[in-house]
Formats: structure tokens, C-alpha cells, sequence
């Protein structure tokens, strides 16, 4: 027999082949949630084809709005990790998802770089300007640094159109490789999900661990009261710059997978305030900067809006921020703050709201 | 050990500190005194990196410090404990000793694991009498306790010099009585410098060799708690000019 389930007092021992042996727990708080999560997250396109029809959204539209859960996802966590890390609160995620972006579009269309390397460079461009902007996070504090990183995204927006030849304005730059031409539109659409994915797991489980780490240790005490734990030792300043540089560019890795999805860039679209609230709100509402939060947030974010574009319309953005409002109003500590309850002794560290300047 | 010359700090129109000298040598266990808005905690504030001062120098076992950040002065051994005990309320006792050994200079040194920063923690919780406690998030211990792990998380740094402010605020005679007493046996054990700043002036009397007493700013007396509690600036500072009614 291929699998052999044997029963056993309080768990369940699966023989695969012979010579595999699985041993699981019956009883639910022994379970292992996130692996239990990760195997839903990734079986959830298969479930797709089993959609009763007559549904308002199609199948490809709810794979697209899949996609952009995990492009938002990817930036909402390191959003979250580069607040609790730098303990600062950065208004302007979307700048360097859009930095990302146009380095990868750029690159693919004047150089001819493939998506492989695009990558790497959207990464890598995008933790430079990170870089280059990191002494924000040691000079300026609370609103300060919240309206330093507000105003970079507009400064940007100015720059698009201030040099159309290379941004190319509201058109944006057309005729980027796809990340995915199978010739099969959604085997495409599935491949891209899959590879968004892969890199928001990657993300999710790095962080995992960083944030185990004696380094999340370090981020959580900078979080809570950056003086004390400059007073004790911790290299304050070079622990937030290399936070917030790694963290901008893993934000660039959302531009690069916007533009090589669409197969066209334009960031002015990708400026506008309602992907900086995607963010922030994912973070907020997934439970103040849980990573895993983090995920589930845009999730709830992404697919509410489009859940509700074919019974309002127009007014999806207004509807998804009625819901988003509520939810905010009935759910203080967030979706993953009704996991976390059961769990509130571990300590992991999450957003504490600063009062002074 | 300590040197300071000439340490002036400003706030806006107020001279906080105006123009400190003192020096602190190895092993000594120095008393800081004065009234209220003296300028003892903005010293400690300045010596320990907090603060960067507006003129004069900071020379520690022959460093200028300075300009150095707080993190770099601990890692030469200056630390200290906050008049209001400034601990991570969602961490529990251990965490907050562990994350203070990880800050440390041998947590580098001997390329320590998370684990081995820990099991030195539980040394250091044990040492102030808060093994029991090591698992009790901060949000849920007492005043008294609170303030034997901030000496824990201070001595986790491995300091050679360590500022020790108002611990005893708060405190009823008992619990000050006992604070002192460990103050007096951390100092034998590691060998420590102490500056001491206190209100509480029966204990630091009985306590200290030496006492330097500031006034608006300035040091006003540096001798013998008996020398000192006879100066006649000092009892001024305390009690203000006689009054003949």
C-alpha cells in the first residue's frame, strides 16, 4: 500500500511507501498552522477551475487579482519588517515599488536585459536609492520621517513627467518581456502566480527568521525604545540603514514584477495614494506589522476590491475603503491578531505607536 | 577612570550643566547629590552618550568619548540604569537581560549564539535575586523589581563603570535598604566604579566614599559625606538662605 494511516493516542502516523513515516497531531493547538497556511496558499489556483459558472469575476481576473494580492503582499511585508526594524513609519512604499519598476523596464527595453537579470537589478537599483536615503531613518523621527518619505513619491511623479522621453509620462514604457509566454493565456496567468509566490513565501520565510534572530531581537528593542537599546550596546544606526535599504529594495522586486506582468510600465499610475493604502493597510489590518499579517492583509485588501468591482463598479475603491474602515473599526489588533490571541505570551516583535517627535 | 573638563550643555536659555570637572577614579563608588533640577541626571545623560554636550570633554580609561554614540560608550564599559526604569514592557525579564547582553562587546568577542546570550541573562537575573521571574513579562513586575533588572540588564553589559540613577525612587525603606546592600556587593564582585545618583540621602551617607554635590548646574562640593553634609553651600543648596524673621 502506498500510504498507510496508523492511528495512535492523540496523533496519527502516515507510512508513505514504507519508508517515509509523518506523524500528526490530532489535537489543533499542537498543529503546524504555517505550514498548514502555506499548503492552502499554494493549492488555492486549483481550486479555480472548480468555480461554479455564472460567477460575476472570471476565472483569469480572479488569478490577476491572486497575483496582485501577492505583489502587495510582498511589499507589505517588508513595509512591516522595515517599520519594526528602523521604528519609523514610511509613507512612501509605492516610490520605491515604482523605482523598481521603471529600473526593470528600463533595462529590459533599452538593454535587452532578461527578466532574470532585471531582477537583480530592480532589486538592486532600488536598495541603492534605499541606501542613499537611509540617513533619514537617523535624523528625523516620527512625522518627520513620515512626511520626508510622503513627499518622495511626489517628487518622483514630477520627474515622470518632467523627463517623458525616459518615463514616457502617463503612457508609460511599453514593450517589456513578459515574465511568462507559454501561448497559453492561462497557464500564463497560473505561472505568474506561482512566481509571486514563490517570491512572497521566500520573503515570508526570511523574515520568519531574521525576525527570530537575535537581529529581530535587535529590531524589536529599536521598535520599542530605540535610545535604551542604544544605551545597551545595539548599533542603532547601521542596524535601521541596512533594514531600511534591504527592505526598499525588496519593494522594487513588487515594480519589477508589475511591469514584466503587464508587460508594460507606468508608474504614474503606480504613484497614485491608493497603492500606498494597499500597503499600509495590509500591514495595519493584518495585525500591526505581523508578517504573517502582512500576507493575509493584502489578501482581504486586494480581493475585497475586486470581489466588489462587479456589484459596484465604479465605486469599488469607495466600497473597499467603507469595508476597510470597518473592519479597521472592529478589528483593532487585526486578522492576525485573532490568531495571535490564543498565543499572546510569545513575544514577537510588532509596531509600537510613537507619541513623541 | 572618568575624567571630565569643562562640560557645559544648554537647553534653549537654560544652562543645565555649566562647567563640570571631576574625576572618578578606578573602584570608587561616587555619591552625585543636589536638589531637584540640579543637573545630576543631564550629567549622567552626557557622560553615558545621551546627550551631546555643548562644550568640554568626556575622557573614559584614556578615550575620548565625546562624540562617541551611547552604544559605542557601552561597548568600552560605561552603563547605566534610567531614573524611571525604561525596560520592554512585552518582553519578559529574560528577554530584556538578553537583549542587553547581545549589545555587550563579549557577545561579538566570543561569537555567542541567541541560546548562550540567554544562559548569561539567567546569570544576571540570578544574580539580583529575579531567576523566578525570568519568564514574567515587564508589564506585570513591581516597581522594586523593575529596578533589580535594570541593574541586571546594566551589568549584562559587562560595564566597568556604572551610573546608577535615583534607584531607589519609589522604593519603601526595606526595598532601598536591600538595593543598596546589592549595589555595595555587585560593586565587590565585578569590580566596579559606581556614580551614584540618589535623593534618598541617609543610604547614600552611609554608602559612598565620596560625594559631589551640584547646584543649578555646577558642582558645588566634592569630599567626604561627612566633609560634605558640613558645607556650607551645600546646606544653602538644600535648605536656602537663613531667613531672620
Amino acid at each position: 500500500m502506498v500510504i498507510k494511516i496508523e492511528p495512535r493516542r492523540g496523533r496519527l502516523i502516515i507510512h508513505v511507501l514504507n519508508k517515509w513515516r509523518l506523524e500528526w497531531t490530532v489535537e489543533p493547538r499542537y498543529w503546524r498552522n504555517p505550514l498548514i497556511a502555506t499548503i492552502l496558499w499554494i493549492c488555492l489556483p486549483l481550486l479555480i477551475p472548480f468555480m461554479p459558472r455564472g460567477l460575476p469575476i472570471g476565472p483569469t481576473s480572479l488569478l490577476s487579482s491572486l497575483f496582485m494580492a501577492n505583489v502587495v503582499a510582498i511589499s507589505a511585508i517588508a513595509h512591516s519588517l522595515q517599520t519594526i526594524g528602523t521604528g519609523r513609519l514610511n509613507f512612501g512604499p509605492h516610490f520605491f515599488v515604482v523605482v523598481g519598476g521603471y529600473a526593470a523596464a528600463l533595462l529590459n527595453k533599452n538593454f535587452g536585459l532578461s527578466p532574470a537579470l532585471t531582477f537583480l537589478a530592480a532589486f538592486a537599483v532600488t536598495a541603492l536609492v534605499g541606501l542613499a536615503l537611509s540617513p533619514l531613518t537617523i535624523i528625523s523621527r516620527g512625522i518627520y520621517f513620515t512626511l520626508i518619505t510622503m513627499i518622495l513619491p511626489l517628487i518622483l511623479y514630477e520627474l515622470v513627467f518632467w523627463r517623458v522621453d525616459i518615463f514616457g509620462a502617463e503612457t508609460g514604457i511599453p514593450g517589456i518581456s513578459r515574465l511568462v509566454s507559454t501561448g497559453n493565456v492561462m497557464n500564463d496567468y497560473i505561472a505568474c502566480f506561482y512566481i509571486s509566490l514563490a517570491i512572497a513565501l521566500a520573503l515570508l520565510v526570511i523574515v520568519d527568521k531574521i525576525l527570530r534572530s537575535r537581529w529581530g531581537f535587535m529590531f524589536g528593542v529599536i521598535n520599542e525604545d530605540e535610545d535604551v537599546a542604544a544605551s545597551f550596546g545595539i548599533e542603532t544606526k547601521k542596524i535601521k540603514s541596512i533594514v531600511f535599504t534591504l527592505t526598499c529594495g525588496v519593494m522594487g522586486i513588487s515594480g519589477w514584477l508589475i511591469a514584466h506582468y503587464y508587460g508594460s510600465f507606468a508608474g504614474t499610475m503606480w504613484l497614485e495614494p491608493w497603492l500606498l493604502i494597499f500597503i499600509l493597510l495590509s500591514g495595519v489590518l493584518g495585525g500591526k506589522a505581523a508578517i504573517y499579517g502582512a500576507a493575509l492583509g493584502s489578501y482581504f485588501v486586494v480581493l475585497t476590491r475586486d470581489l466588489l468591482r462587479p456589484f459596484v463598479g465604479g465605486l469599488a475603491l469607495l466600497a473597499l475603503y467603507a469595508v476597510l474602515l470597518a473592519a479597521l473599526y472592529l478589528l483593532p489588533e487585526g486578522l492576525w491578531g485573532l490568531y495571535r490571541k490564543t498565543r499572546y505570551r510569545e513575544y514577537v516583535p510588532t509596531i509600537r505607536v510613537r507619541r513623541k517627535t | 577612570m572618568l575624567q571630565v573638563n569643562n562640560l557645559v550643555k544648554r537647553f534653549g536659555g537654560i544652562i543645565a550643566v555649566n562647567d563640570v570637572s571631576m574625576k572618578i577614579g578606578r573602584g570608587e563608588v561616587v555619591g552625585l547629590i543636589g536638589p531637584n533640577g540640579s543637573g545630576k541626571t543631564t550629567l549622567i545623560n552626557l557622560i553615558s552618550g545621551f546627550y551631546k554636550p555643548d562644550g568640554g570633554r568626556i575622557v573614559f580609561e584614556g578615550v575620548d568619548v565625546t562624540k562617541k554614540d551611547p552604544n559605542e560608550r557601552v561597548k568600552l564599559g560605561i552603563a547605566r540604569t534610567f531614573q524611571i526604569p525604561r525596560l520592554i514592557s512585552n518582553m519578559t525579564a529574560l528577554q530584556n537581560v538578553t537583549y542587553a547582553v547581545i549589545g555587550s562587546r563579549r557577545f561579538r568577542e566570543k561569537k555567542m549564539t541567541l541560546a548562550e546570550a540567554a544562559m548569561e541573562a539567567l546569570y544576571y537575573l540570578d544574580i539580583v535575586g529575579l531567576l523566578r521571574k525570568r519568564d514574567v513579562l515587564c508589564r506585570d513586575l513591581a516597581l522594586y523589581e523593575l529596578r533589580l533588572l535594570e541593574l541586571a540588564r546594566a551589568l549584562a553589559t559587562n560595564p566597568k563603570l556604572m551610573m546608577v540613577d535615583e534607584v531607589m525612587a519609589g522604593l519603601n525603606p526595606v526595598e532601598a535598604d536591600n538595593v543598596a546592600k546589592l549595589v555595595q556587593r555587585l560593586r565587590e564582585e565585578f569590580k566596579l566604579t559606581i556614580v551614584w545618583v540618589e535623593h534618598v540621602l541617609r543610604i547614600i551617607m552611609r554608602s559612598v566614599e565620596r560625594v559631589l554635590v551640584m547646584n543649578e548646574g555646577k558642582l558645588i562640593a566634592d569630599g567626604t559625606p561627612h566633609e560634605v553634609s558640613k558645607d556650607i553651600m551645600v546646606i544653602k543648596a538644600y535648605m536656602g538662605e537663613e531667613v531672620m524673621v
